[in-house]
């Protein structure tokens, strides 16, 4: 398998560095079994190749995307744990079998880690390997030059009569100045262009390994934490304080932003006819916040999905709802519980919410309740309803127990479910209670009165220190890609012969120069390269003819002639297999008989005479350029 | 169409960035960011499903040398009672803090034990200080205190302000939570979970019994 990397290292670097991912499983599949004994090295070695392989992790990815499909189905946890409750209570059976399959808790879950750290192991086994290779390639000196490079896709030939060394030096002098890479030998120079697309593959992958990195940084050092938050409260980012926390491995409790949070007042307004009655038309919560103590209080407006950053810590409005207010003196006459119970919404449309209210002071008897809270109250025949999400009516209406709540215990319990197994329901109906209304309780265990009601938010707070290097490599990953999109690697090759005398030519045997070209486009998507090849051929030749004058020449080559497909008559020398860079014929129709080719005239010696060698049509790709 | 900011969750907003490289880059690495949102570990919240309201934490107790003691932080505030109170009152007692909540249910388990501690060593130089954390409104702690006949003062701290107070030392993590400190202003251990009469009593005896100026003992507790 190593050999099999290692000769696919070489290629690379030879020829293909046009694709960017590697299709490591296929080619090493083949050629990494030749009859060895599979040891435990083989199939350890074996399953490394198969992890890293590219079909794997396409397999991980969609399974990745199907382990999610529960995360958007399910109510969550991580977002809304009072909907996880409420989904859990109305499903007795199902609920806590989901639960116990953590489908609340998705991208928590140990099969969802399983998916994703095998998908980073495959990803960071398959990218890292390449990003050298890639490195080792940006870094890659071009190629020696071919024996005849006239005879590559594109080619040129043509005499001239400077000295090799001379005409060496102007082609390097020129190709360097046009930002080629170069490489020289003995009579030869060898330049590329186009490293970028390299560059740009590297920065790819390494930017998809920052991501990775990033991804990671906000698992270990950042937070969520979750809080239910009744108007008049208030408080601190603290672990204690909160509902929820899910800590990243690394963070201590020390380590929260030391922020302090109020609510003082949330709005919600609903549209009040029409189809859409009872949808939400806006929420807002007014919030005062204080950086950390002994910092001055500031105000803030907290909306939907306009989350309040504090230290960098981002606090979001996930959800609202009604906490009815209560007053519940004891069997002895004494105050035992004064305060607003939230309730969950058990109906998001007409915020019909459902709650229980708990009184372990109560003496003797603990007491309890089940409770309904109606925002907008409507009687029809004997049920409760609510007409309107706002509170334009609102009323309770409750079932009461007395006895043991099981607080004492030490065992935790819900705050949304009575445990009534040790109590008893008292014989009182349940009967509407509007504001300012009391019940008395029924063999003297005490009274409750509902007083009013306030509204509860519930908040999420997110720290994330890897969002913003996410984003930054997320970007740089985009730029790579289009770097290695975009840029095309390409080669030119100059090598210079002493004339040999005998040819049509004015000049004598050593004294010219036999100069060859030849081009090559790596992966050539993008096309165009033919241009770039003209012009620079062009551009030499006349650097070359005019430190010369432009008289000497010489008959092209014959080789070089018969190389090219697209030129005529022995002339044009330029070709390519696409035929329609036959434009190069032009070029490179030789200086002495002065030919049309328009890229020589326009910057030579604006020799006007055709001998008719070049083809209309390469002319006319010329002038185009021109 | 949503109905309540529940339905419109943050979450789309913070995968914001897998989304951009979703559309540009692929799935690929999306998932990858899609994974990290979620990537914390699933701990705390105690047992059960995390509608118990509060953090349980792990519980236990962890002692401090005399020589490696944090100091506690200056803490003041109101009263159940409506008393100011200072921590620094007690300096060159041995201080009990704990941090309960009135319909929280290892804080009522404990709540006993507390309660005779305070009485059994209020002349032996240990002051009980409770801290009420989350809880709406004093009449509620009041009542508590009532019916566990708990006679030591506890600040109330609606807005976790104390708790804040010792963020930079020991944070008490969970209710309830318990911090020993010693004669000196420094602390001497930290209890997470419902305090064992037993262990908190070996605790405060030792310290206790230090005296003054407060040399070694640091038994651990279980």
């Amino acid at each position: 398998m190593t050999g099999a990397r290692a000769t696919g290292v070489a290629d690379q670097a030879g020829q293909d560095a046009g694709q960017y991912l590697p299709k490591d499983g296929a080619q090493e599949e083949t050629a990494g079994q030749p009859a060895k004994p599979f040891g435990i090295m083989g199939w350890l070695r074996w399953c490394w190749r198969q992890l890293t392989s590219m079909r794997t992790a396409l397999v991980l990815l969609f399974l990745l995307a199907v382990a999610s499909v529960p995360g958007s189905m399910l109510p969550q946890n991580g977002t809304d744990p009072t909907k996880v409750q409420q989904y859990i209570s109305q499903h007795p059976l199902l609920g806590p079998l989901l639960n116990r399959l953590s489908l609340f808790d998705v991208f928590a879950a140990p099969w969802f880690a399983a998916i994703y750290l095998l998908l980073f192991a495959s990803l960071a086994g398959c990218v890292l390997p390449r990003a050298f290779r890639l490195a080792v390639s940006a870094r890659a000196k071009p190629p020696a030059a071919p024996r005849h490079p006239a005879r590559l896709p594109f080619g040129s030939a043509y005499r001239t009569t400077q000295q090799p060394a001379e005409a060496l030096a102007v082609a390097t002098r020129l190709l360097s100045g046009e930002g080629f890479r170069l490489r020289t030998g003995d009579g030869w120079v060898a330049a590329e262009k186009g490293y970028l697309r390299e560059t740009g593959n590297l920065l790819f992958h390494i930017a998809l390994l920052a991501l990775l990195a990033a991804v990671g940084l906000g698992a270990l050092f950042g937070y969520k934490a979750d809080i239910l938050l009744t108007e008049g409260d208030g408080f601190a980012n603290t672990v204690a304080d909160y509902d929820q926390y899910h800590p990243g491995r690394a963070v201590a409790p020390g380590d929260l932003q030391p922020f302090t949070i109020w609510l003082d007042k949330f709005s919600a307004s609903y549209i009040a006819s029409g189809p859409l009655r009872g949808e939400p038309s806006s929420f807002a919560a007014s919030l005062r916040y204080q950086q950390q103590p002994g910092t001055p209080i500031r105000r803030y407006d907290l909306q939907v999905n306009h989350p309040l950053n504090i230290d960098g810590a981002k606090v979001y409005l996930l959800g609202h709802g009604y906490a009815p207010q209560f007053r519940i003196t004891d069997g002895k006459g004494r105050l035992a519980l004064q305060q607003a119970v939230p309730f969950l919404p058990a109906d998001n449309t007409d915020f019909t919410s459902e709650g229980v209210i708990k009184v372990p002071d109560a003496q003797p008897d603990q007491l309890g309740f089940v409770g309904v809270f109606l925002p907008t109250e409507v009687a029809s025949d004997g049920q409760l309803s609510s007409a309107f999400p706002a509170p334009l009516n609102p009323a309770v209406s409750l079932v009461s127990y007395a006895g043991n709540l099981g607080l004492n215990s030490g065992a935790p319990q819900s705050v949304y479910q009575l445990q009534t197994s040790g109590m008893r329901e008292l014989p009182i109906e349940p009967r509407p209670l509007f504001p300012g209304q009391s019940m008395k309780l029924p063999n003297g265990v005490g009274t409750v009165t509902f007083t009013g009601y306030r509204q509860w938010i519930s908040l999420q707070v997110t720290y994330d220190p890897g969002r913003v290097p996410a984003l930054i490599s997320a970007i740089l990953a985009v730029f790579g890609l289009l770097l290695s999109f975009l840029v095309r690697r390409r080669r030119l090759f100059v090598r210079v012969h002493p004339a040999t005398a005998g040819q049509d030519g004015a000049d004598t045997a050593g004294n010219g120069t036999e100069v060859e070209f030849g081009g090559l486009a790596r992966s050539d998507v993008a096309g165009g390269f033919e241009e770039e090849f003209v012009a620079l051929t062009a551009a030499i030749r006349a650097a070359h003819q005019v430190t010369q004058g432009a008289a000497a020449g010489q008959a092209p080559l014959d080789e070089s002639a018969s190389a090219s497909l697209g030129s005529t008559a022995g002339q044009g020398s330029v070709s390519s297999q696409g035929g329609t860079a036959s434009a190069g014929g032009t070029a490179s129709t030789d200086s002495t008989t002065a030919t049309g080719a328009t890229a020589s005239t326009d910057s030579t010696t604006g020799a006007a005479a055709s001998t008719g060698a070049a083809e209309s049509t390469g002319a006319a790709a010329n002038t185009d350029r021109k | 169409m949503p109905r309540s900011p529940r339905t419109t969750t943050p979450a789309p907003l913070r995968t914001g960035i897998a989304a951009v490289v979703l559309a540009v880059l692929g799935v690929l690495p999306a998932t990858l960011a899609l994974a990290g949102c979620s990537a914390g570990p699933a701990a705390s919240s105690g047992p059960g499903t995390g509608d118990t309201n509060y953090i349980g934490g792990t519980v236990g107790t962890t002692a401090y040398r005399s020589g490696q003691r944090p100091q506690a932080p200056q803490v003041s505030g109101v009263t159940l009672t409506g008393q100011r109170l200072s921590l620094s009152n007690y300096r060159g007692k041995v201080v009990v803090l704990n941090f309960w909540a009135s319909w929280c249910s290892p804080c009522r388990s404990e709540a006993p034990a507390l309660a005779q501690l305070s009485r059994t060593f209020q002349a032996k130089g240990v002051q009980f200080v409770g801290v009420n954390i989350k809880d709406p409104g004093q009449l509620n702690g009041a009542a508590y205190e009532r019916s566990f006949g708990i006679t030591y003062p506890s600040l109330y701290d609606p807005a976790g302000q104390v708790l804040l107070a010792f963020r930079d030392t020991v944070p008490p993590a969970a209710i309830p939570s318990t911090l020993v400190i010693d004669r000196t202003g420094r602390i001497a251990a930290r209890i997470i979970g419902s305090v064992d009469y037993t262990s908190l009593k070996n605790q405060i005896s030792g310290l206790a019994a230090a005296g003054p100026g407060g040399s070694s003992s640091s038994e651990g507790g279980g």
